[in-house]
């Protein structure tokens, strides 16, 4: 098992290189420019601004100097924001995204696994119906309906809570709740139904019925056995979820101004600021590779079934 | 007890100078610098006409009014100014601003390592910039300089008369020299700023705020009403709209979202004014069927502007009959009109008569909820008046951009295009169609006799005359050639309650100088 | 369909209770236990409608779908009242209101005429669509019009078209991809897994939207790219969630017991592991449905997918956004008929998953 973990841990450095490599030259081969502009730069004015960022330099040039730089620590400058680098602007926003995405995975996990198990435990009931309800709607309706409805009842009208802003940006406590509800929905959803449809699985094995012919209690049989074994597919789908959740939701932080690593991204993407991507993808690619990692890892101690040749 | 009396009254009347006054404005999207050398939008336009002054700023209705200068002269031959600069006149840190300063902040600009997108507008009008830029050059040669402290003269390529508006722009921003070459690229962060306007940085967290205070030391701040100015950065228009209805925003300069449009027509705080901007379809003259000019006209003409901007648009823009929009000194040509039998018989005469065997033909436009309704909207008014297909195609902004500028419009047949000018003066617009223009003539289209006309009316002086060569000019673009489908011209739209603040009025170039603003 | 489909063994065995053991395949136990869920035949049924709707689309008796009438922008949906009525209410309550303002509760003679002839007007006013033409101010607008006056409700049947298609095709691609490399690489393991997992690992990490935009530069922008673009990314997940599954059954005794009879991989595989897990593949396939219609919207915004004036479901909802306080239908609607059409697949997923589960063979 020591040995599994640690080849495992070795691979995530070649494939985040792979990863780096492959976005360094995506991202350049794309149409436009980070100084695409509907006025165009005069072409002489342009020749200067590619000199100062080594953009006249050939490719393969350029991705070395790139890497090397990524080595050191220096992500290097943003193409768009001359102000910033992108150190700065990448690991300024990623705590906002960070709490953000925490805090809404938390209440989706605590919801959904608690739907989950109520669900289950009285299949095809109308407690199951309405349950599993709230979580289809929670994936049919898309984040860009849910945030601005949310905005529109709480904020406009029941003037409960300040439309936007973010409260870790010097702002009230309160602008925290309807991003995070909001996000919470589409995890919670996913969370809630494979909970339900893992644990009524789990709950017809033998070992199950072997507990129960022991006579344990209901929330005994269900905390000690069932769980263990019916979480995988929620750890499964943790791995990826939380990465992304991490990293920002670019709709939730559009909506409601919160300065996170989402909002960084989208901008960068269209804007074509390439070292900007590549701050964002090399952030995203590490917590995910950690987090499929951490995930594959936690399967071996969860479920007794499995071991790793 | 009289004494009491007293104390207590003289304290009511000093309370209201203890609030603090802010001003909230949602800003569109995120700036990208605080360095006047280093940026070419229009929320960082906002921004500087904040913490810097040039010679000149924008009065609240848009006229150039002393800024960094306090006189100015000009000679006979209109191509050699003279500014006298204010005494006194310091930085936020105390550092005189002399006319030295002014050259060296030009010549920053110019600079070719400081790589300033905007350095073409200096390169456009004083004499040897574009030389020095481009590398061919001394910053010697450049025609400006400091005659004294306080005096600071240029000479111009040819007579400029809307030079001084052109000074309130970024491209001539005077900038604290002193605090650049101690600090580098730093000398941005809030710790080590330094401005001479109104204003400074006080505090600048990404996508969250900008936040920019009183400067003590600006030589009208006695006169500078509001305490603090804050900046919230959002290019979505729904968020921005919601924020300003529910008070947390004083001026919102986003347009409402399409679908709020009605709605924000009823209330007074919804101010639109015509803007020096065009909105256009660009016609692909390299192929069929839009190399025959009598089908380019049979489709400007099939079309009714007014239904559009009346019930697509509904902000009220102006429906445009020639590109150029009407401004001091020039109307804009009459164009081809509308008329719906006579592009039916245009169509016919070029071989497609009821629009058959008319090839399918593509519209491409940037992702928007608006540019799509407009062309839907021609989508349909051109198959049931003409009988032709159309099909539409977005594409998102900067992948657009790469598509319609690659010398063959992408090979689409149509392409939504828009342009805001820099300063008040046709050349603006009309140098777009130059032959030899590859940055801006998409369609690449190339008539000899309006180059010349172009050129001529750039060397000649300002006057009646000038502005009737460019009519001829725009009568050859659109009335002859008609290369381009004029639409609309643009409004500029602002939310912000007059009865609440003033100092701030509209003007067609939007520009408004915080330091005018104040509560009522 | 049940008893006729199947023959009791030759061999005539029977059970506890004296009933002779129909022998079955998997699907047609899987399909007697599902007609018995009510529920999933409900789902199933509305699928089937829905698709049926999308598919007569064109020969349906519905308003065009891309006809702009801008005198008919923003009508409120009506079971009763024509366009015309609308349009006559309300030019009528703009001139009581003008009245009350100036202090009057009557209209004068000059505006009940004005009223009168704007009735006539109405009634007669004509447009032409495909050649023909018809009294627009008649026509009904169940579920309303948009800002550009076209029917919501023939936008939405249009828009099914693409959606379900889009959310059928796109799930079944997902499916399909992630259980076969799923599986293939929780079974083998070793480094055939290592490799096909840090594969998964590193198209996560990749930037979506630019490695679109450069398919499109490509490849153009043509029903198969779109179809090809949705599924790069979607098969992701489910291939690890699948993955994870046939690792913890990979030992258990059934497994062993095919193994010690020398069935091969792909048997132990497809006829054995993976119908243990189809639970949660179905479960999860369903939930990925609606992100398959929603990715499309997002792929519009690239340009890629519907072209206007085509609808799509996520296309209408994403314009009934912003009107969504003054125009509530343009947002209602579409999502109603969309969170409808999951709902349904959702029971019909639980339906299939509780019918497929193998260890409820033969049970009631």
């Amino acid at each position: 098992m020591t040995k599994y973990i640690i080849r495992r841990f070795l691979g995530l450095i070649p494939t985040l290189f792979i990863i780096m490599t492959l976005s360094f030259f995506i991202i350049r081969v794309a149409p436009g420019g980070p100084f695409s502009r509907e006025k165009s730069i005069p072409k002489l004015v342009l020749q200067n601004i590619l000199k100062k960022y080594h953009m006249d330099e050939p490719m393969w040039k350029q991705y070395g100097r790139y890497m090397l730089d990524v080595l050191r620590g220096d992500l290097g400058p943003s193409y768009r924001y001359h102000d910033r680098d992108v150190n700065y602007l990448v690991f300024g926003s990623l705590p906002d995204s960070m709490v953000l995405g925490l805090m809404a995975l938390l209440l989706a996990l605590v919801l959904g696994i608690g739907t989950g198990i109520v669900s289950a435990t009285r299949q095809n009931t109308w407690v199951d119906y309405t349950t599993m309800g709230f979580a289809v709607i929670g994936i049919s309706i898309p984040l860009f309906v849910i945030g601005p409805i949310l905005m529109f009842v709480f904020a406009l009208k029941l003037k409960w809570f300040p439309t936007s802003g973010w409260f870790m940006a010097d702002a009230s406590w309160k602008t925290a709740v309807m991003p995070v509800v909001t996000l919470t929905f589409p995890y919670f959803a996913y969370i809630a139904r494979l909970s339900r449809a893992s644990i009524l699985e789990v709950l017809r094995s033998d070992y199950v019925r072997t507990a129960q012919a022991k006579g344990l209690r209901p929330s005994v049989i269900m905390f000690k056995h069932i769980l263990k074994g019916a979480m995988l597919p929620v750890v499964s789908f943790l791995g990826p979820a939380f990465a992304n959740i991490v990293t920002g939701s670019i709709v939730v932080e559009t909506i409601f101004r919160v300065p996170g690593l989402g909002n960084v991204f989208i901008q960068s993407a269209q804007n074509r600021d390439y070292t900007m991507i590549m701050g964002t993808v090399i952030v995203y690619s590490v917590i995910l590779l950690l987090m499929n990692f951490i995930v594959d890892i936690v399967y071996g101690f969860m479920d007794p079934r499995i071991s790793y040749r | 007890m009289k004494k009491l009396l007293v104390i207590l009254i003289v304290l009511a009347l000093a309370l209201p100078a203890f609030a603090q006054v802010t001003f909230r404005i949602t800003n569109g999207s995120e700036p990208a610098s605080v360095d006047p050398h280093l940026i070419s939008g229009v929320p960082e336009h906002r921004v500087y006409l904040a913490l810097f002054e040039g010679l000149t700023i924008p009065d609240p209705s848009g006229k150039a009014v002393g800024g960094a200068a306090e006189s100015w002269s000009v000679s006979a031959d209109n191509m050699t100014w003279t500014f006298k600069l204010r005494k006194g006149n310091v930085w936020s840190d105390g550092v005189p601003i002399t006319a030295t300063t002014v050259v060296k902040s030009w010549l920053r600009c110019l600079n070719p390592d400081t790589a300033a997108e905007y350095a073409s507008i200096i390169k456009d009008i004083i004499k040897g910039a574009k030389e020095y830029n481009e590398g061919t050059g001394k910053p010697e040669d450049v025609a400006i300089k400091a005659v004294d402290d306080f005096t600071f003269q240029f000479k111009t390529i040819a007579p400029a008369p809307y030079v001084l508006s052109m000074l309130i722009h970024y491209g001539f921003a005077i900038v604290p020299i002193h605090v650049i070459e101690k600090w580098g690229k730093e000398w941005v962060l809030p710790e080590h700023f330094v401005s001479n306007g109104a204003y400074v940085l006080k505090e600048w967290k990404p996508n969250d705020r900008l936040v920019v205070v009183k400067n003590p030391k600006y030589w009208d701040a006695k006169n500078v009403k509001v305490d603090q100015v804050i900046y919230y950065p959002s290019d979505n228009l729904a968020t921005t709209y919601a924020m300003y209805i529910n008070g947390e925003a004083d001026w919102n300069a986003n347009s409402p979202p399409p679908d709020k449009v009605i709605e924000a027509k009823k209330r007074s705080d919804y101010i639109r004014v015509a803007e020096f901007g065009s909105y256009y379809y660009e016609f692909n003259i390299q192929k069929p069927p839009f190399n025959d000019v009598r089908v380019r006209k049979a489709f400007s003409m099939a079309v009714d502007r007014n239904e559009l901007v009346e019930k697509v648009t509904m902000s009220g823009e102006m429906p445009a009959t020639g590109f150029t929009p009407p401004t001091e000194g020039f109307t804009p040509t009459k164009g081809i009109g509308e008329d719906v039998e006579q592009a039916k018989k245009l169509l016919a005469d070029a071989g497609y008569p009821g629009g058959k065997n008319f090839p399918k033909v593509t519209i491409l436009y940037n992702t928007s909820a608006r540019h799509k309704s407009i062309a839907e909207y021609f989508q349909q008014r051109w198959e049931q008046n003409l009988g032709v297909k159309v099909e539409l195609f977005n594409q998102e902004f900067a992948t657009y951009l790469q598509t319609r500028k690659d010398g063959k419009m992408g090979g689409f047949d149509l392409a939504r295009a828009g342009w805001i000018a820099d300063y008040a003066d046709p050349n603006t617009f009309l140098f777009m169609f130059l032959s030899n223009n590859e940055d801006f003539n998409d369609p690449r289209w190339n008539n000899p006799k309006y180059d010349e006309l172009v050129r001529k009316a750039n060397a000649m002086q300002p006057g009646a005359e000038r502005m009737k060569v460019f009519q001829d000019a725009e009568k050859l673009l659109i009335d002859q050639d008609h290369v381009v489908m004029p639409i609309y011209w643009y409004v500029t739209q602002n939310f912000i309650d007059l009865k609440k603040w003033g100092g701030w009025a509209t003007n067609s170039l939007d520009q408004h100088a915080l330091k005018f603003i104040y509560k009522k | 369909m049940a008893a006729s489909a199947v023959e009791p063994r030759a061999n005539g065995a029977i059970d506890q209770f004296g009933v002779p053991i129909r022998g079955v395949s998997l699907w047609l136990d899987a399909w007697r236990r599902l007609k018995r869920n009510r529920m999933a035949l409900v789902g199933l049924g509305v699928v089937i409608a829905y698709s049926i709707l999308a598919l007569l689309a064109p020969v349906l008796p519905i308003y065009s779908y891309k006809h702009q009438v801008l005198d008919h922008q923003y009508m409120p949906p009506s079971l009763t009242k024509t366009a015309g009525q609308i349009l006559y209410e309300r030019r009528q309550n703009e001139l009581l209101e003008a009245a009350k303002a100036s202090g009057r509760v009557e209209l004068t003679d000059q505006e009940r005429q004005e009223l009168a002839d704007y009735r006539t007007k109405l009634a007669n006013e004509t447009t032409v669509l495909d050649g023909k033409t018809i009294k627009v101010n008649e026509r009904r607008y169940i579920l309303g019009t948009d800002s550009l006056g076209r029917d919501v409700l023939a936008r939405i049947i249009y828009g099914s078209r693409v959606s379900i298609s889009i959310g059928l095709v796109g799930t079944l691609t997902a499916v399909l991809l992630g259980v076969i490399v799923g599986s293939l690489a929780g079974y083998i393991g070793g480094t055939f897994d290592y490799l096909a997992m840090r594969f998964v690992d590193v198209l996560y990490g990749l930037p979506y939207m630019l490695l679109v935009i450069i398919f499109m530069a490509i490849f153009g922008r043509n029903i198969i790219n779109l179809f090809v673009s949705l599924a790069i990314v979607s098969w992701l997940t489910e291939a690890r969630v699948v993955r994870g599954q046939i690792i913890s059954l990979k030992n258990s005794e059934f497994v062993q017991a095919a193994r010690v009879v020398g069935a091969s991989t792909g048997r132990i595989i497809f006829r054995h592991l993976i119908p243990s897990t189809l639970g949660v593949i179905v479960v999860f396939a369903t939930l990925q449905v609606p992100s398959f219609i929603l990715l499309e919207s997002f792929l519009s915004f690239l340009g890629l997918g519907v072209q206007a004036p085509m609808s799509s479901w996520g296309s209408l909802v994403r314009d009934g956004v912003d009107g969504m306080d003054n125009y509530p239908w343009m947002l209602f609607f579409p999502a109603l008929t969309m969170t409808i059409f999951l709902f349904s697949m959702n029971f019909l997923g639980d339906g299939l998953r509780d019918a497929l589960d193998p260890q409820s063979k033969n049970k009631l």
